[in-house]
């Protein structure tokens, strides 16, 4: 083991240990607010995945949230299972919906991936308002639970889980074969790299995290309905969390979730109306400024000071892509 | 079936037909806008159904604190739209628009996000429609029954499409935008300001949008959210009319119209996404290029 790796060990365990006493410490609306943290770590992680390392931009992983969501709540419901039941039902579910859904989509690149992905989502919103097990556009209701610090760690769960998923596929043999598929898919093909299955493998457990978090969002609201759920804000907010804190990395997207839901979480008690606008502003601005993320922009140069260095990664950004 | 149900079941799908092609001219504006920016400036506007839906919002407050005809409000929604349409490329969309598309993706989500959530905190979530002395009116050809502002509608909708096919075909600035969208290098050395031009052509989508908006008021309730359903109608009438061409986007949005009436008619009126989203995946996995089979370049 090098010393970096030992660093990198003790820091995680001294994180985790940290997470695992923080709720005795907190309020409950910390508590919930971290939750929720969690949860968008969750979902940029899984992006991530298929986002940031394959380099297939899915504009629908709400689809995955309301299979989650919606598997735990009828599994619960209907057939009284326990939730440590329903949950990974809901995930694998979802992990074969978008092998299915995967076979045909993943075939599209770029704008058509990304716009199929939306109203595959829109889809599903629509057939879940449609029958009848779902309670149809009414919604269901979910037993509530004894206590809702439960919640925290299940996402807490379900965040490692996503991290190590982060950490595993670019050290692995798939891993390699996507980060080819990424960078060139036909020079991929050529030599000898079947594409779809490694991009169904990263579509598939991005879809299995996904639905990890919206059935465990089910159980923590105790209530969904076909809007809830399927709702694009929550694929729009983990794509640009991975973005912000930088697309293929491990912790990138788990502190984009972070530095971007707490200033959500700050900017809801300024104006509950006017928080989607700010946030909006911001994606805006980041777009612009920082196209290739935070991480980047505070990038050391040689022979300068962070400041400059700043300026001149936006300087930079801006004469890039302008016309 | 024997023959004395044929007639009722004919009588059906005819006014199923009627009904399609009708709205289907409202789809096909909302889809040349869309069309024009993702061919010119290779830019999906997820955006593009919220500026519809501010095209709607300016027929509706005209319409209702003015008693201005809604025909009438069109060219103003949609002189407003180009008027910001311009300012947007300019300031905004011409910094990044050589980045990747998941970057210019991003940059018009966050003009849905600040527009949508800003008209839902200025006109609230309410639920508006435009209704004139005319909208109950019908003609009765034969057997099928036409609505009135539905005809109207749809001839605005041709109207507002061989304008934009003059413009593109017989103007200095059609040129240069089609110069432009074939090769963007080639166009700056003969000397087009490509800034200015990428600019216009923002600017008329964003006017088509504001008319299709204002045309879609019409015919659908208006609220701050309804942009979605349009974006994505939008996208579809791309995919199905093929990029590239303004008769593509007119014969894509008929073609949607239909589709999506004769799905209510039989399916019931909850399947229209489920159609959609099936003749979207099923036309582009069997002809990428479009059902009109045209290349990815705007054409006059």
């Amino acid at each position: 083991m090098t010393r970096r790796e030992a660093t990198g060990i003790a820091a995680a365990a001294a994180v985790i240990v940290v997470t695992l006493v923080l709720p005795g410490a907190l309020n409950t609306y910390y508590i919930r607010i971290i939750t929720g943290i969690f949860m968008f770590g969750i979902l940029a992680s899984a992006w991530n995945l298929i986002g940031g390392y394959t380099g297939y931009p899915d504009f629908g992983g709400a689809a995955f949230i309301g299979i989650g969501a919606y598997t735990t709540g009828i599994l619960m419901v209907r057939s009284h299972l326990p939730f440590a039941v329903a949950l990974p039902a809901g995930c694998v579910l979802a992990a074969a919906a978008a092998g299915a859904m995967g076979a045909l989509l993943l075939r599209l690149r770029g704008h058509y991936f990304a716009i199929a992905t939306l109203g595959f989502m829109l889809v599903l919103r629509q057939l879940t308002a449609n029958l009848e097990i779902t309670g149809g556009g009414s919604g269901m209701n979910l037993p509530p639970a004894s206590d809702f610090k439960i919640f925290y760690y299940w996402m807490l769960g379900g965040l490692v889980l996503a991290v190590l998923a982060g950490f595993a596929l670019p050290r692995s043999r798939p891993g390699y074969a996507i980060a080819a598929i990424r960078e060139n898919q036909d020079a991929a093909q050529v030599l000898g790299i079947e594409p779809l299955p490694y991009k169904i493998l990263a579509y598939a457990a991005n879809a299995f995290l996904f639905a990890a978090a919206g059935g465990i969002y089910a159980y923590w609201l105790t209530f969904i309905d076909p809007l809830t759920v399927f709702n694009i804000d929550f694929t729009v907010q983990a794509v640009v969390m991975a973005i912000f804190g930088g697309p293929g990395t491990v912790l990138g997207p788990v502190a984009g979730a972070v530095i971007l839901k707490s200033l959500d979480a700050a900017l809801t008690n300024v104006s509950l109306f006017l928080h989607n606008v700010f946030f909006g502003a911001l994606v805006c601005a980041l777009v612009i400024f920082a196209p290739r993320g935070l991480a980047e922009l505070f990038q050391l140069r040689p022979g300068r000071s962070r400041v400059a260095a700043l300026g001149a990664s936006i300087r930079e950004a801006l004469q890039e892509n302008r016309v | 079936m024997d023959g004395t149900q044929i007639s009722p079941s004919v009588q059906i799908a005819l006014q199923n037909a009627v009904n399609g092609l009708l709205i289907g001219g409202t789809y096909a504006t909302v889809g040349l806008g869309m069309s024009l920016v993702w061919g010119v400036l290779n830019v999906i506007n997820i955006a593009h159904g919220a500026f519809v839906m501010l095209g709607a919002y300016t027929t509706y407050w005209l319409f209702t604190l003015y008693g201005i005809d809604p025909f009438v409000t069109l060219p103003v929604a949609g002189a407003a739209l180009f008027v910001l349409g311009y300012g947007l490329q300019r300031v905004v969309v011409n910094q990044v628009i050589r980045a990747s598309f998941l970057i210019t993706f991003l940059l018009t989500f966050s003009f849905d996000l600040v527009v949508t959530n800003g008209a839902l905190a200025v006109w609230t979530a309410d639920v508006r429609a435009v209704t004139t002395a005319y909208s109950g009116r019908a003609l009765h050809l034969g057997p099928v029954i036409v609505p009135a502002i539905r005809l109207m509608t749809l001839a605005a909708a041709l109207v507002v499409a061989l304008l934009l096919h003059l413009l593109m075909s017989r103007t200095r600035l059609g040129s240069a935008i089609r110069a432009t969208a074939s090769d963007q290098d080639a166009a700056r050395l003969m000397g087009i300001p490509i800034a200015h031009v990428y600019a216009m052509t923002f600017a008329i989508a964003l006017a088509t949008a504001g008319i299709a908006g204002g045309l879609a008021g019409m015919s659908f309730p208006i609220y701050p959210a309804m942009g979605a359903n349009y974006t994505f109608i939008g996208f579809v009438v791309c995919v199905l009319g093929g990029l590239g061409s303004v008769t593509g986007a007119l014969i894509g949005g008929l073609i949607f119209g239909l589709l999506t009436t004769y799905a209510a008619g039989w399916l019931g009126p909850n399947y229209d996404y489920i159609v959609a989203f099936s003749a979207l995946i099923l036309v582009l996995l069997v002809r990428p290029a479009g059902l009109l089979g045209r290349t990815a370049r705007f054409r006059g």
